[in-house]
């Protein structure tokens, strides 16, 4: 049991996306890699005996070429992994019919909050505030944990003059408040405090006399920092001229759109348009507004550290960029960065497939176009240990997300290196998703036209049943004969799953013809499935149009019709089956979840 | 992976009539102060401590859990405390529907929103606000007093968002917990 548990930590199955992106730099790769691997050999000649094999391997695959033409992508290979997706991340776009992966959608921005006051910062103060929350959150500089503002009843401790850390030259000074502050009945002075390694704000004096509004004070610290001045002085100093140039933005990508990169969009978005024109020469010379002043003797203290701990690290030195100081004693608390909420569009039609609500809490979308929803879902039900050289069944199941019944074909390459994989069948139908099944768990055989049959029954009554391993509401499970030939700590392979159903649009009249077109794009992929579908209104791939009821529109050219199409999609999966074992000697036939007639020797 | 049947020994747990299954090995303090929702398990060797509350003033609900939640073998959840204005006093935690507390995680928090999935061996600590959609790996120390957002993924001693969550977060957690809930049946 707990073996088998190891083991389902392992497997998945991911979901290819064929984005132009992806693909073609898989494609591109590969080819580049061939030749490398080609003009390798060509020079190390036979002496490489790993390359050889691996060679041999690659050819085996080419030979089989129709199938490898059907799987773009090598399920071993490492690369997979940047074009496969969890079906949970996946979006659909309705209008392309294509699944869209994060990489191949557009994101733009439409709320800034902070995350830890969940405030939301209205656009126009994002620059200024510079992408940090401006109320009350900070972030620890030891440990980026939050910080809470604490107020000090009594008298802060007074630290021991050895404990004072050299002030920082530029940031330190003008601390809004004076250094060793007195007491007052309010509860001032306030210091802010880490609630994980008790760094408090006292160590580098750095306390408030208020409450409220801290990150304003500490802003003002942060205006002063050399390397804000020093941008702020070069972006005066290229606005102007920029201004009198030509300052069409002709780049519309967005990370110019960021605020506080303006000075960046301006001066990059222009340059490419201004290359020509001799005028963008006449730049000023630029002169550094402010001198960074270098610490003496910092290597030479450093090579006198014995505590480790008196060194920040890296992420440390990162999360204070402004200056990066190696003591310990000049980090800063930070404020807290801002997180945002963005809307996703399909990158090819630009329609919109994630829209979240604006509000920070809100975790509802209004539009929300999600995989899930769209495509079968496939999960692998049954999974005994593998074991080289021994076929085994994997149950998997596919979930129909839809409400009309979905018709799935199945391509798998049937032998690689690795292993052999047989399927029993590989057209088989789902049940449309029906809310009310989710809760009858038990009773719903009646109007299933495969009624409930017991575990394992492969009843072959009906024309591709056989290899059905269970067939209930929305779903079906069917069987997988798998035979691992090597032992790995990973077994995968590639399926090709092709859906068909029959869905009924609304269309004008105008787009008729686009329509005719794409159905009859689509009915090539369709088979005449000759499994019972429910035939009720028209036959496999034509559509029947019927006015809508609305009288009023019949004179209208653009009259609005419902045609019934066949929809079609084909996806790449890669299926990963977790580890295989070699042969053991210990009879596996006690392991229960085996079929008795599953266990043959290749 | 599909998630498998778990079979309990039938006489090990209490059923509701809302569908709560509360395993009689788990310590429930204070059971009048104690709010579930329905449809939630509470496995073996959990401890709620709805005794611990608010000094003063007489019922008063100490810890509300929402329906189809899942509280793992082991798992506490303790109110929160602090000391305000010189008095010690308990607050009353709130957890949302479609939570799982994963096994052997200790639970301080102030709020818990719904679709939340917190690991195993997690502190959540004092007066955090974890808020809708959330995941909590294993492992993970959540400081007092931290705020967790909607869709973030939590990692690492102390607790750092380290990745966000798909969008369809909400329907993955609303069906895994309905799922697990089905699964869990009595052994004959």
């Amino acid at each position: 049991m707990t073996a088998e548990a190891i083991n389902a930590a392992h497997t998945f199955v991911h979901y290819h996306c064929s984005c132009p992106d992806v693909n073609r730099s898989l494609s591109s790769l590969t080819l580049k890699e061939n030749e490398a691997k080609n003009n390798d050999k060509k020079i190390v000649g036979d002496r490489d005996d790993d390359n050889n094999t691996e060679l041999n391997k690659n050819r085996e695959y080419a030979n089989t070429t129709k199938e490898d033409a059907l799987f773009p992508l090598d399920a071993y290979s490492p690369r997979t992994v940047f074009s496969t997706f969890a079906l949970s991340k996946l979006y659909f776009c309705e209008d392309c019919h294509q699944i869209r992966c994060p990489r191949c959608v557009q994101e733009e921005i439409v709320c800034y909050y902070c995350p830890n006051c969940l405030f939301e910062v209205p656009t126009a103060s994002v620059k200024s505030e510079r992408n940090r929350c401006a109320r009350n959150c900070f972030q620890c500089p030891i440990c980026q944990n939050t910080l809470t503002v604490v107020a000090s009843t009594e008298p802060p401790p007074v630290t021991p003059a050895t404990a004072v850390p050299p002030r920082l030259l530029p940031n330190a000074a003008p601390a809004p408040s004076p250094p060793i502050p007195t007491p007052q009945p309010t509860g001032a002075p306030y210091f802010l405090l880490c609630g994980v390694c008790r760094w408090d704000s006292q160590e580098i004096n750095m306390t408030f006399e208020k409450a409220t509004g801290l990150a304003l004070q500490l802003q003002k610290t942060e205006d002063e920092k050399p390397d804000v001045k020093e941008f702020e002085h070069l972006k005066e100093h290229f606005e102007k001229h920029l201004r009198t140039n030509a300052p069409s933005t002709t780049l519309s990508s967005h990370l110019f759109l960021f605020p506080g990169l303006n000075g960046f969009s301006s001066r990059y978005g222009s340059s490419g348009s201004t290359q020509n024109q001799p005028k963008s020469d006449d730049v000023a010379p630029y002169e550094a507004a402010v001198k960074v002043i270098e610490e003496e003797g910092l290597i030479e203290e450093l090579k006198k550290l014995d505590n480790p701990n008196a060194v920040t690290t890296l992420t440390q030195r990162l999360d204070q960029l402004s200056d990066q100081p190696y003591k310990v004693e000049k980090l800063q608390p930070q404020r807290i960065h801002l997180r945002t909420k963005r809307v996703k569009r399909c990158r090819t039609c630009h329609h919109i497939l994630i829209k979240p609500e604006q509000k920070a809490q809100a975790i509802k979308f209004k539009i929300k176009l999600v995989a899930l929803n769209y495509i079968p879902k496939i999960t692998i039900a049954k999974l005994p240990k593998l074991t080289v050289n021994q076929k085994t069944h994997v149950i998997l199941k596919f979930s129909n997300p839809l409400d009309v019944e979905v018709d799935i074909k199945l391509t798998t390459k049937e032998k690689d290196a690795y292993g052999t994989i047989t399927m029993p069948t590989s057209e088989f139908a789902i049940s449309p998703y029906n809310e009310v099944w989710e809760y009858d768990d038990e009773d719903f055989g009646t109007d299933n036209r495969l009624p409930s049959r017991g575990r394992h029954s492969q009843a072959a009554s009906t024309h591709g049943t056989e290899g059905i391993f269970e067939k209930k509401g929305s779903y079906t499970s069917i069987i997988l004969e798998v035979t691992p030939l090597v032992e790995m700590d990973e077994f995968r392979f590639p399926l090709l799953v092709t859906y068909t159903y029959k869905a009924t649009i609304e269309i004008s009249t105008q787009d008729d013809a686009k329509l005719d077109k794409l159905s009859t794009n689509k009915s090539d992929d369709v088979d005449k499935t000759d499994t019972d579908i429910d035939t009720s209104t028209a036959t496999a791939e034509t559509s029947a149009i019927t006015p809508s009821t609305n009288a009023d529109t019949d004179n209208e050219p653009e009259a609005i019709l419902t045609k019934e199409i066949t929809k079609s999609l084909s996806f790449c999966t890669i299926i990963g089956l977790g580890a295989v074992a070699k042969v053991s000697s210990a009879p596996p036939t006690s392991s229960s979840s085996k079929t008795p007639t599953g266990i043959t020797a290749c | 992976m599909e998630p498998q049947i778990v079979y309990y020994p039938r006489p090990e747990y209490i059923e509701t009539d809302t569908g709560n299954k509360v395993s009689r090995k788990s310590v429930i303090c204070g059971s009048q102060n104690i709010i579930l929702g329905g449809k939630t398990i509470i496995q073996t060797d959990c401890v709620i401590r709805g005794d611990l509350r608010r000094t003063g003033v007489g019922h008063a609900v100490v810890v509300a859990i929402g329906r189809y939640c899942l509280l793992s073998r082991g798992s506490i959840i303790r109110p929160p405390y602090k000391t305000y204005k010189g008095m010690f006093s308990y607050y009353p935690m709130k957890i949302g529907d479609h939570v799982t507390i994963g096994e052997g995680s200790i639970v301080e928090a102030a709020t818990i929103g719904s679709f939340v999935h917190i690991g195993k061996n997690c502190v959540i600590g004092r007066f955090a606000i974890i808020k809708d959609c959330c995941r909590i790996e294993d492992n993970t120390v959540i400081p007092p007093n931290t705020v967790v957002p909607s869709f973030s993924i939590y990692e690492g001693s102390p607790g750092v968002c380290v990745d966000e969550l798909p969008e369809c977060v909400q329907d993955l957690y609303e069906s895994q917990t309905k799922d697990f809930y089905t699964k869990f049946q009595p052994s004959n």
